[in-house]
């Protein structure tokens, strides 16, 4: 095991049960209620405010990822027919329902419904279908038209008419009512968890910045699949708390931040240390990142669903270059970075395809280097660390240059 | 610290471990090139580093100690002899810069990686990209389909430049784009023209890198591909650009390296 070359959160010990917690009770302490397989972009408030239990795959499978079993799990759903293109969050999932001795905690319990939101990408889709297929359980698809440009009223009152229509679908599926104060008190304690994330993301614009990337992507898992609970609300209270003691303290994530970067795109996870060690050793700290800034959105609360509808249809992956481009300028100033890492990643299509020209873009109005690394979030043989090694070394000593 | 002047005697070293060849420059402290040499890198480039650096020392006249060494390339991790490894990236872009101080894009194809370099007007690095984990566009490509031809490598620019109509290979990867050729041949087309296909296929990738980065002339091209004479006329004919070739394409990275060394080892 690659040791990491920044300094350990005192909270990680509480990560570290609250996850171990969460995925032990979804498996045994349900006591009769419903378990869901939802997709990270998916409103999850209304199932938890209906007392369905969740799961998500895709954290787990970037969980099976940075244990360094997606590979193996990858190849076992290869074998069964599914393409080395797709997904490797999909692949690693079907590896595990169709090898589950294999995998970690031995693949996720059976799920008794599935809702895949395709505001994130349009592998979810087929994805849950064919997890809907293998287990025989009923999907409800949920579709966020892409926003080419500002979201507008037929797009917003399509989505809500759908949630209105997945809120009948659950209660029949699950044989479950929705309480619309239940669901208030849910979206309440998620925009209050959501608050307190993106309070903890800002403190990194301190000099020296409290945290680097990968502690961002390891303490993101509760955010995502704990929203809207008093658990994720607490565990956040006491990392706001500890962040906010290094900015006092002048405490930063690694020993000495010389460069501050901007990182894009979903994590390397099976080489999480190692990789950003890389960038240590230059002291350079990733003080922000486009991708765990997915769920720093809160929801209006005025009409519940209309509000939760257009939060969930907004998420950046599902809008355009342009408006992702902006973004990522607009973070940079503010983050005070000397430049961006973008990981073109093989399994993610909607991040990584335009990258070249959101690079250009930023590049142009920022006036900032920007550095592409060609690699996997989940196989890990698509990481080929020479290569890899040469570009950061070579963009280093560029950035040295300046 | 180092002494802040340098003796008029005083020279500096240049290694660059590549995945096919190895290459040294030694240059005096008016950066003046005093020895030069290219070897074929064998098993990890370990060891013919360390003699050819012997035989260019040897063969250099005699002059002081050598104050500085910069190993750059691929094996640039494991070579313990030298005071300091940087990036090929710079070091193609410093030497490139240093033999033409007009260059702007530097196109470097090695054995195992293509890169495009821009540089500002000081020879600083702007902005590069590289090849992704591929051979096609390199060294490797071409040493592999001189073998399907039955040409040694040497020659297979000069034949591509024979043909008077180039046959299309559609594919980027080495692997296919081999049995491509070894098609084309069984139905019996012409040699050169086989040739020149796959030229047009690796002057057509690079050409892609390139236009991740952008190209502004003067476009200097380095690395041992650059002794391909087809290669070049390719890479002209479908870039629309002129390409300046240095006299010695394959040290450059070493001369960049030497060139640091010489910078590093004044401080």
């Amino acid at each position: 095991m690659v040791e990491r070359r920044y300094k350990k959160l005192n909270t990680s010990a509480e990560l570290q049960r609250l996850m171990q917690w969460y995925y032990a009770s979804a498996r045994y302490l349900r006591v009769g209620r419903p378990l869901a397989w939802l997709t990270s972009g998916a409103p999850v408030e209304v199932l938890r405010a209906m007392g369905v239990t969740v799961l998500y795959p895709e954290n787990y499978t970037a969980l099976c990822g940075a244990r360094r079993e997606g590979a193996a799990l990858c190849q076992v759903a290869e074998a069964h027919g599914y393409s080395q293109d797709l997904c490797s969050y999909a692949r690693t999932d079907l590896g595990s329902i169709f090898d589950g001795e294999r995998a970690p905690m031995h693949g996720l319990p059976r799920p008794d419904l599935l809702i895949a939101c395709n505001n994130i990408c349009g592998t979810v889709i087929k994805w849950y279908e064919a997890v809907a297929r293998l287990y025989s359980v009923p999907l409800f698809v949920l579709d966020t038209p892409f926003l080419h440009d500002q979201v507008s009223e037929s797009c917003l009152s399509f989505v809500v008419a759908q949630m209105e229509d997945m809120v009948r679908w659950v209660e029949r599926v699950t044989g479950r009512h929705l309480d619309m104060q239940r669901l208030r008190e849910t979206v309440r304690l998620a925009n209050e968890t959501t608050v307190l994330w993106g309070e903890i993301r800002a403190l990194c614009k301190a000099r020296p910045s409290p945290l680097n990337a990968p502690d961002l992507f390891i303490n993101m898992a509760p955010i995502v699949v704990l929203r809207g609970t008093r658990s994720a609300l607490r565990f956040y209270r006491h990392l706001l708390a500890e962040v906010e003691q290094r900015v006092r303290h002048g405490v930063g994530a690694i020993a000495v931040e010389k460069r501050r970067l901007l990182w894009d795109n979903i994590a390397i996870w099976h080489h999480l240390y190692r990789f950003y060690n890389y960038f240590v050793d230059y002291g350079a700290c990733f003080v922000v990142d486009t991708y765990t800034g997915g769920w720093s959105q809160c929801m209006p609360e005025g009409d519940l669903l209309r509000g939760i509808a257009e939060a969930y249809a907004t998420v950046f992956l599902n809008q355009s270059l342009k408006h992702r481009s902006e973004m990522m300028a607009g973070l940079m100033s503010e983050y005070g970075v000397d430049g961006f890492v973008m990981h073109c990643n093989r399994s993610c299509k909607p991040y990584s395809l335009g990258q070249y020209a959101i690079r250009r873009e930023v590049m142009q109005r920022t006036g900032l280097p920007g550095l592409v690394i060609e690699a996997d979030m989940c196989d890990e043989r698509s990481y080929a660390e020479e290569p890899i090694r040469t570009r950061i070394q070579a963009f280093m000593e560029s950035l040295g240059e300046r | 610290m180092r002494t802040a002047s340098l003796s008029p005697g005083a020279r500096f070293l240049g290694v660059d471990i590549g995945s096919l060849t190895v290459k040294v420059v030694l240059i005096g402290s008016d950066a003046s090139i005093l020895g030069r040499a290219v070897v074929p890198a064998g098993y990890g480039g370990q060891e013919a580093a360390a003699r050819l650096v012997q035989q260019v020392l040897e063969g250099a006249p005699p002059g002081d100690r050598v104050a500085y060494t910069v190993v750059t390339g691929y094996g640039r991790v494991r070579y313990a002899a030298a005071d300091e490894e940087l990036s090929e990236i710079s070091c193609h872009a410093r030497g490139a810069y240093h033999l033409c101080p007009a260059a702007r894009t530097v196109i470097d194809m090695g054995g195992q990686d293509s890169k495009v370099i821009r540089i500002d007007a000081a020879g600083r690095v702007h902005d590069f990209a590289m090849n992704d984990k591929c051979a096609a566009g390199t060294g490797r490509f071409l040493e592999v389909m001189a073998g399907a031809l039955g040409v040694p490598v040497a020659e297979l620019g000069d034949l591509a430049l024979q043909s008077r109509g180039a046959l299309s290979i559609s594919s980027t990867c080495t692997v296919f784009a081999e049995s491509e050729a070894i098609s084309h041949m069984a139905r019996g087309a012409r040699r050169e023209d086989v040739a020149a296909g796959l030229h047009q296929a690796i002057a057509s990738r690079v050409l892609g890198l390139a236009a991740r980065v952008g190209v502004e002339p003067a476009v200097m091209l380095t690395g041992g591909v650059a002794l391909n004479a087809g290669l070049v006329a390719a890479l002209e004919k479908l870039g629309a650009c002129r390409l300046t070739v240095p006299l010695d394409p394959q040290v450059v990275g070493a001369l960049g390296a030497a060139l640091f060394a010489r910078q590093k080892g004044r401080r």
